[in-house]
């Protein structure tokens, strides 16, 4: 079966007054159709930008050096003009953002985001189909006064509440992939994993491909079928949720696990400073890939 | 500060503003000795030369009594920069203080002083200058009495936004627990984090000064004849239009110089600083 | 109460306090005159009998309180005195006068929000690139010189040079309009004299573009500085991975909510422009409210200069409190500043 998401060799440097910095070191991470996948790093490892270059939005940005193959649907990303990458987001993928209060714009009412989101495949859509078909996605996330929510502002409802309608509003054009990047970190910890919950039963319904990038390996556990570890550029650790929880084979990602229990929705990991181990080369757990 | 002039001259913008406001000032410093027509300085006539267009011996022409329009323009920038300093001199440290004090001290210390900038910034600017001056008599003292009354409400409420956030902040409330009285808490703790943008305003506020400064002389109401003011010789030049274009024109590009190079320098600063507008 | 009426009901308390005490300064610059007021105003040849006459109407001999009661209760009835230049009433002349000034303002401010705001647009969208430089550059011009200036240049290339528009007035000799706004651009069309009304709009052109130039430049840098703020928000990253046009992107994501902090300060610029009236208004040769101000201030007319004063900051006034109710209209926040659906 091809994958859906195929990536070989994704190299990134940027470009500073002091030179090059490299931040992705030659990286191989595939999804097939329906699969969940994790990649889980520290901050800094790199998994936030590899998720913009599949977005295509790095690409853009002056500084940044970008090479490989970022394969999506038999087509390579890289290779493709601004304007088709621009095509493909909101409507092929979309994406699900730390912050959900503030990745809302302030100034439109959720309805009106909505209709955004839903006018990007379709021109025409009438403001009657949008608020319809909106206010059946925010049922799908368990919302329960829907009418009142499309008519509020961001600010006007809670972080948890404006999480499900970032959930919602992603999977309202019904991508072929969602990459969530760090969901609900600003919220309370049993709000996340309410809203996880509610996502994972979305993306097996929908049979949405889902990249979830995330620095917890506790909530990895609950959410994906498969994970990548990812340490500073480098994927140190490849496998199904299962075999790597039960041998993890790396020293890195022992690290990450034995830090799970302090962890406390917010912080980051308490690991261990460098160690020499964390440079020693990819653990993969064969089989499945 | 050698660090700062580094990272000015980096931006090719700001160095140019540098160089404009150097230059400048260098000019006003050694206008005697610079200036061709040294003595065209006051009401010297010699109507041999009335009236002259630019020329190698009078670069920016000559008005109609005859004196050197490229001199006095030098002599003109003396009286500006003298006005901008003092007019700053004594407008910022005013209010800073009454913007510090309201913005740390809140309840009606703040309530009362806030109200009375806000009487100050409720009448346009200039209006103000042109009502002090207007019942006082237009000299070079007045109308630096009247520039600064109408200047020091606005770093009040420049320094007023700042303590004002800055009086939540963790070394504040520490200062106020370890009993630090509050003339040296908001002196010695708020104000430090006021200078970047005290000294960005400044800066921009030297050219806007000079705006204001020949507005007033431009209605009349300020440096008198026969002193060399930019805006009095725009608007001695005005009624000869278009005629005699350069009476108006190289004094009205002689502000344009100025205030542009010290907006150059102040948007160069204001990025070295960090401060946002 | 709506939120937005606790607004109004502040605004106002706030401009009241504020009323009162620009009625303090404006008297308070009117008492620190050298001299007699009374014999300034009726100048070295008057007896001391019309001095003394002068000095009891102007309640000059009573304590410095009871003359700003007088003060107030006049300005509160309507009455700002009488011009010693024009001997009419101060009110009868503002009135004669305000309107030009304010349709040379109005169309000025026009200029300034429907010229400085899309450069602003301009300028972020491309941030440091070269639209941005050559925008920052021309706005850091237009800013750097005072409106007389921008107006004896404007003239000699557009009046004289070039002579595309008139030197100077408010309209031709040849028409003759019946005053009943005061407003020359309103009054030609009450009048139905089309000609009229394109010969004063195109007098009103060069001495609007050179007030508001300046006013330009400030709205299109304080624009871009807000907006530059604001494409850093995580709400412009969800935008750009929803595939949005960037153009769309400036308008909707970064413009809007860049617009709300940016309304105070450019309704503040365009109430200066009141001032730089006087400076434009001299140059053109334009019948407006400066030109009176100006000349009641060499005759040191007391009575005129304080209600030419009073009357601008009142307009101030206004304009600030029609811009809060502006950032009110525009904020969600304030307009909807109940919590809706709960968590």
């Amino acid at each position: 079966m091809t994958a859906l998401l195929d990536i070989r060799d994704l190299r990134l440097g940027f470009r500073t007054l002091a030179g090059q910095i490299d931040v992705l070191h030659g990286i191989d991470l595939a999804i097939r159709a329906g699969e969940q996948v994790a990649l889980v790093g520290e901050s800094g490892s790199g998994k936030s930008v590899t998720a913009r270059i599949i977005l295509g939005l790095l690409q853009e940005t002056r500084s940044a050096r970008v090479s490989g193959r970022v394969g999506f649907d038999g087509r390579d990303v890289m290779m493709m003009s601004p304007k088709e990458r621009a095509a493909l987001r909101g409507i092929e993928m979309s994406m699900i953002f730390q912050d959900p209060t503030s990745s809302l714009n302030p100034t439109f009412t959720i309805e009106r985001q909505f209709a955004e989101v839903m006018r990007r495949p379709d021109r025409k859509l009438t403001r009657a189909a949008c608020r319809e078909r909106a206010a059946r996605m925010l049922d799908e996330v368990s919302i329960p006064d829907t009418g009142r929510v499309l008519d509020a502002y961001p600010f006007q409802l809670s972080g948890g509440m404006n999480q499900r309608v970032m959930i919602a509003m992603a999977l309202a054009n019904n991508p072929k992939l969602l990459l969530a990047d760090e969901p609900g970190t600003a919220l309370d910890v049993s709000v996340q994993a309410q809203t996880l919950d509610l996502m994972r039963d979305l993306v097996t319904r929908h049979g949405t491909s889902v990249l979830f990038i995330s620095h917890n390996m506790g909530v990895v556990r609950e959410f994906a079928d498969r994970i990548y570890v990812i340490y500073r550029g480098r994927i140190v650790e490849e496998g199904p949720t299962p075999a790597v929880f039960a041998d993890p084979g790396h020293a890195y990602t022992r690290a990450l696990l034995k830090a799970v229990p302090r962890i406390t929705g917010r912080g980051l990991p308490d690991v261990p400073e460098v160690s020499d181990d964390f440079f020693d080369p990819m653990v993969r757990h064969g089989g499945t890939s | 500060m050698i660090r700062s002039l580094r990272i000015i001259s980096a931006s090719p913008l700001s160095l140019i503003g540098l160089i404009l406001v150097a230059v400048i000032v260098l000019a006003a410093i050694f206008a005697p000795l610079l200036a061709p027509f040294p003595t065209h300085n006051g009401s010297v006539v010699d109507f041999a030369f009335a009236n002259q267009a630019p020329s190698a011996r009078n670069w920016f022409g000559t008005d109609l009594v005859g004196r050197d329009i490229f001199s006095r323009i030098l002599y003109a920038y003396r009286i500006s920069l003298v006005l901008g300093v003092v007019v700053l001199a004594i407008a910022v440290p005013i209010g800073t203080l009454v913007g510090l004090f309201a913005g740390y001290m809140g309840g009606w210390t703040e309530a009362v002083l806030m109200r009375i900038v806000d009487v100050f910034l409720s009448i346009p600017p200039l209006v103000l200058a042109i009502a002090v001056l207007g019942v006082l008599e237009p000299t070079l003292t007045n109308a630096m009495i009247a520039v600064t009354v109408m200047w020091w409400p606005w770093y009040a409420r420049l320094v007023y936004a700042i303590a004002r956030s800055e009086r939540e902040e963790g070394y504040v409330l520490a200062a106020e627990v370890i009993g630090a009285p509050t003339r040296h808490i908001a002196l010695r703790e708020i104000l430090p984090n006021c200078w970047p943008a005290i000294i960005t305003k400044m800066t921009l506020d030297m050219g806007f000064v000079i705006i204001i400064a020949s507005s007033l002389s431009f209605l009349g109401l300020g440096v008198q004849p026969p002193t060399p003011d930019l805006g009095s010789m725009v608007a001695e030049g005005a009624r000869y239009l278009p005629d005699s274009w350069w009476m108006t024109v190289f004094p009205g590009l002689a502000i344009l110089a100025a205030v542009f190079g010290f907006n150059l320098l102040g948007d160069g600063l204001r990025e070295v600083l960090g401060v946002q507008e | 109460m709506s939120p937005v009426i606790r607004i109004l009901a502040r605004r106002f308390g706030i401009s009241l306090i504020v009323l009162v005490g620009v009625s303090m300064l404006i008297f308070a610059i009117a008492r620190i005159i050298p001299g007699d007021p009374a014999r300034i105003a009726l100048g070295p040849n008057a007896t001391a009998e019309q001095v003394a006459a002068i000095r009891a109407e102007m309640h000059l001999d009573e304590g410095i309180l009871a003359q700003y009661g007088y003060f107030v209760r006049d300005v509160l009835r309507g009455d700002l005195g009488t011009s010693l230049y024009t001997n009419r009433p101060v009110t009868f002349d503002i009135r004669q006068f305000l309107p030009a000034t304010l349709e040379l303002v109005i169309l000025a401010g026009i200029l300034m929000v429907g010229i400085g705001l899309p450069l602003g647009i301009l300028a972020a969208r491309y941030r440091g690139r070269w639209p941005d430089h050559l925008i920052r550059v021309l706005t850091l011009l237009t800013v750097s010189a005072p409106s007389f200036v921008w107006a004896v240049i404007l003239m000699l290339i557009f009046a004289f040079y070039l002579p595309l528009f008139p030197v100077a007035g408010r309209l031709s000799d040849s028409y003759d309009i019946t005053r009943v706004t005061g407003f020359l651009t309103v009054d030609t069309i009450l009048a139905g004299n089309w000609g009229a009304f394109v010969d004063a709009l195109h007098h009103l052109i060069l001495p609007s573009v050179a007030l508001a130039l300046s006013g330009i430049g400030q709205a299109a840098r304080l624009t871009r500085a807000n907006m530059v703020e604001t494409y850093d928000k995580p709400y412009i990253e969800m935008a750009q991975a929803y595939g949005f046009f960037p153009s769309r992107i400036a308008r909707s994501y970064a413009f809007k909510p860049s617009l709300i902090p940016s309304l105070t300060i450019i309704g503040l610029d365009f109430a200066a422009m009141l001032g730089n009236a006087f400076l434009v208004e001299a140059v053109f040769a334009w019948p407006g409210l400066s030109r009176y101000g100006v000349a009641v201030i060499l005759r040191k007319d007391l009575n005129a200069i304080m209600g030419t004063v009073l009357v601008i900051a009142l307009t101030f006034i206004v304009v600030n409190i029609v811009v809060d109710l502006l950032i009110a209209f525009l904020n969600p926040r304030i307009r909807h500043s109940t919590r809706g659906a709960a968590s």
